[in-house]
């Protein structure tokens, strides 16, 4: 009878979560949906090239933080040296290599060590070289004790920066040709703008030529359609709606532009976060919130940048479970911004439901699969009800990934061949089959990794950029 | 409790069809996108196969060409406009503006763009706007500089690229006084500015001679399309009493060049307290090749606050051998200053 009681009530809870979270999807499609709209006829031809109307537009320096990328850094950097922006300098942050990327660099480019003062407004590991190109005046290379983390080698490049504004990136994602000049109209447009992101998009299964996707297409794992389809809902559907209320809490890490002055203010990235990304982005809220000076994080919902997925279980495991302690550190870090309506929407809206969904819902979704599971052997289970709302949960799912997609076409007019679109639907669907229940798993796992102190960096398999990738 | 599991059960069914229709009207509308971007991208490519060969041709001046463009159908005329006029954002030679232009007046489109730019849509009055601007239609103007008050702020900055591509002296004041409306986009701005250029040198300084208030806004505009006329208001502004307005002052000369009396300015605010007028002052001295102290002067800088010193060594490296010897003299510093003047001395050497 207590089984009973104690199961009845945790489907209620399990209920009452489900139903919030529709319709808090629900309320993040509306509100993505009048962003996609709207910046469709604003960002037409002739805005787009304003540009190339200034006299001078703003020097961006791209910070490319690698370590142990002799496979892909040449390619990377021959990629953002053909960028359309003029406007630019690269800082590639060899962060303690042990392979033969520095090497890889020296013979390619004709690295030759050179003094640059730099104003060292952050503190980080020690710098052993800085090298400049022979062939390339606007190249630079650190040379750098590793300290562990991307955020010590971006704080190196941002030391070096001499750019107004800085990209930081990851030295495996593929720029598109027009991204900065996409990501810098958000400056250009508003002074207070801080910080602008992009939708990062996934490059398995693109045809690759140069460190430049031609051609998107499906992959043949369903690992990386899967996570396609994750990522058009988080980057279309989540931060396309905070992006509208200027409630942005993460520019990834793949692709950010900053404000170097703003950024050097509240200290750069910080060393000890997992998600350096996500931790700068809510203290540049916080910093500038707290102080009452207006400053505005931006979203760009064009694909400006492709990344590799992992498609093998390991990998996949190691980044979830560090995204998950990622997340779970730097929620309790701005516990104090939670629910605080000194910090406006981010603090009363986004903060909150991020920490409710996010970070309880995968210990619920769990517990939900094992309490169903328990009922079911001990013959408790209301058989009828749990296929109704497992049913329900995966179609309202499904619609929401199919919103995502429909506004992936509007800004994006990528995978738009039909077998391409029959298996983004595909996807949408059977992603409720394992590929969930792995995530939430995950999701407890890296709970306990994050409350017991474990967990490293894990595996990444990276694979180079092939002339023509098709795989 | 049978009348309530009854209950619990109908709206079960209810909310799983209600899930299902939801998938289905979603699934439908991700077809019937699909399907319509399909359908334009075809239409798009059917009409460039037909029409490309006698656009070419009417902008090259033949009657018939225009003509067969005239009788176009209606239906087609709209997309036709895009084909004629969306080159004009990247090629702005005059003659091709001209023949586009007479070519949509013989399309009868104008009418069509006067009925959009009244419209209560913003998406409507937008384009409108951008067509006028890129199609030089000085007749317009006027319509373009009320748009400059619109109530939506994205037809505002559709009108500032109009004016910016219509390149109206006329409407050169309507810019210059909404220098200092924020609801207009800075860099929208700056481009207007940069496509008048020095034509708006003349209405900024009388501007600033009786609104010194917003000095700090006239310097900045001045650095973007000012010349020498400039330079004796802009030393003038740099005794102003605030020191964003003599930094912007120090600025603007800094793209203009300089005179003996600016470089005197200019050396002299380098001892000032504010170190962003430090730093443009230094910056200003760029290029400057007389003969005085001022290599030394600024070599002193290179171990001031980082904005001050990066400037400063920048602008050493400018002031031919005066600048060398005064970066070779700190060059054995272990310090900051040193750091910068090896810097400076490599570069020079390495031609970067």
């Amino acid at each position: 009878m207590t089984l009973t009681i104690a199961v009845a009530v945790f489907t209620t809870i399990v209920t009452a979560y489900f139903v919030l979270w529709n319709a808090w999807q629900f309320v993040m499609g509306g509100t993505a949906s009048r962003f996609v709209w709207r910046y469709q006829w604003r960002r037409n031809i002739r805005s787009r090239a304003l540009v190339a109307r200034l006299a001078s537009p703003p020097l961006v320096s791209i910070v490319v933080p690698a370590r142990n990328e002799s496979l892909t850094i040449v390619e990377s950097i021959r990629a953002l040296l053909a960028l359309e922006y003029e406007a630019r300098e690269i800082i590639v942050v060899n962060d303690g290599s042990s392979d033969d990327t520095l090497a890889v660099l020296q013979r390619t480019f004709r690295l030759i060590a050179a003094p640059l003062a730099t104003g060292q407004p952050l503190k980080t590991a020690e710098v052993r070289g800085i090298y400049r190109s022979i062939d390339e005046p606007d190249l630079v290379v650190i040379d750098k004790v590793s300290a562990g983390s991307k955020a010590d080698a971006s704080n190196a490049g941002i030391n070096v920066a001499s750019g107004t504004l800085f990209l930081n990136m990851d030295a495996d994602t593929m720029l598109e040709p027009d991204a900065l000049s996409r990501g810098i109209l958000p400056f250009l447009e508003d002074p207070t703008t801080v910080a602008a992101g992009g939708y990062v998009a996934i490059a398995n299964g693109a045809r690759v030529e140069g460190a430049r996707v031609v051609d998107a297409g499906m992959p043949r794992s369903w690992l990386a359609r899967f996570q396609i389809v994750e990522y058009m809902r988080s980057f279309l559907l989540f931060r396309l709606a905070c992006a509208s209320h200027n409630a942005v809490t993460i520019v990834s890490g793949a692709f950010g532009l900053f404000r170097r002055d703003a950024v050097i203010e509240v200290g750069g990235f910080s060393h000890d976060a997992i998600g350096e990304d996500f931790d700068l982005t809510l203290r540049l809220q916080r910093h500038f919130r707290a102080a009452r000076r207006p400053a505005r994080i931006a979203f760009v919902p064009v694909p400006v940048c492709w990344t590799q997925a992992p498609e093998d279980l390991p990998s996949l495991k190691a980044q979830r479970t560090r995204w998950r302690r990622g997340l779970l550190q730097t929620l309790w870090r701005f516990r104090g911004v939670v629910g605080n309506p000194r910090y406006g929407v981010v603090g009363m809206i986004v903060l909150p439901s991020t920490l409710f969904f996010e970070g309880v819902g995968p210990l619920l979704e769990t517990a939900g699969y094992l309490v169903a599971t328990v009922a079911f052997f001990v013959g408790i289970l209301n058989w009828s009800h749990y296929k109704v709302l497992l049913a329900t949960s995966i179609l309202l799912g499904a619609a929401t990934t199919l919103l995502a997609i429909f506004l992936s076409d509007l800004t994006a007019r990528r995978y738009l061949r039909g077998r391409d679109l029959a298996l983004l639907c595909l996807a949408a669907v059977l992603e409720n089959f394992g590929y969930r229940q792995l995530n939430a798993w995950w999701g407890c796992v890296g709970t306990v990794q994050a409350l017991t102190g474990k967990g490293g960096w894990g595996p990444m398999k990276r694979r180079a950029f092939t002339p023509i990738d098709t795989q | 409790m049978n009348a309530l599991l009854d209950n619990v059960d109908r709206l079960a069914l209810w909310v799983l069809w209600t899930s299902l229709s939801i998938v289905g009207v979603m699934a439908a509308i991700v077809i019937a996108g699909r399907l319509a971007l399909l359908a334009h991208d075809r239409r798009v490519r059917r009409l460039r196969r037909a029409w490309d060969p006698a656009i070419e041709r009417a902008l090259q001046g033949d009657t018939k060409a225009r003509e067969t463009l005239a009788r176009s159908p209606s239906r087609d005329r709209l997309e036709l406009a895009r084909f004629l006029i969306f080159p004009l954002v990247d090629d702005r030679r005059p003659d091709r503006i001209a023949a586009t232009r007479d070519i949509i007046r013989v399309m009868s489109l104008i009418p069509l763009a006067d009925r959009w730019l009244r419209s209560h849509r913003w998406w409507r009055r937008i384009p409108a706007l951008q067509s006028f601007g890129l199609l030089q239609m000085a007749e317009r103007a006027p319509q373009i500089v009320a748009a400059l008050d619109d109530g939506n702020a994205d037809v505002r900055s559709a009108a500032l690229d109009a004016l910016a591509d219509l390149k109206d002296p006329a409407t050169l004041k309507a810019i210059v006084v909404r220098l200092h409306d924020t609801s207009l986009q800075r860099g929208r701005r700056a481009a207007a500015l940069t496509a008048f250029g020095p034509q708006c040198e003349g209405f900024l300084i009388d501007l600033a001679r009786v609104d010194p208030e917003h000095r700090l806004n006239y310097a900045k505009a001045l650095s973007v399309c000012g010349t020498a006329r400039s330079r004796p208001s802009l030393c003038d502004w740099t005794s102003d009493t605030r020191a964003p307005a003599r930094a912007a002052a120090f600025e603007a000369l800094a793209r203009i060049g300089l005179d003996d009396r600016a470089a005197g300015l200019a050396i002299a605010a380098l001892d000032s307290d504010d170190v962003q007028e430090r730093a443009m002052a230094a910056a200003a001295l760029s290029g400057w090749t007389a003969v005085g102290d001022e290599a030394a002067q600024l070599a002193r800088h290179l171990g001031d606050a980082w904005p001050v010193a990066v400037r400063a060594a920048h602008t050493l490296r400018t002031m031919g051998s005066a600048g060398r010897a005064a970066l070779e003299s700190c060059a054995a510093r272990a310090d900051q200053a040193g750091e910068l003047a090896r810097q400076m001395l490599w570069e020079v050497e390495a031609g970067v």
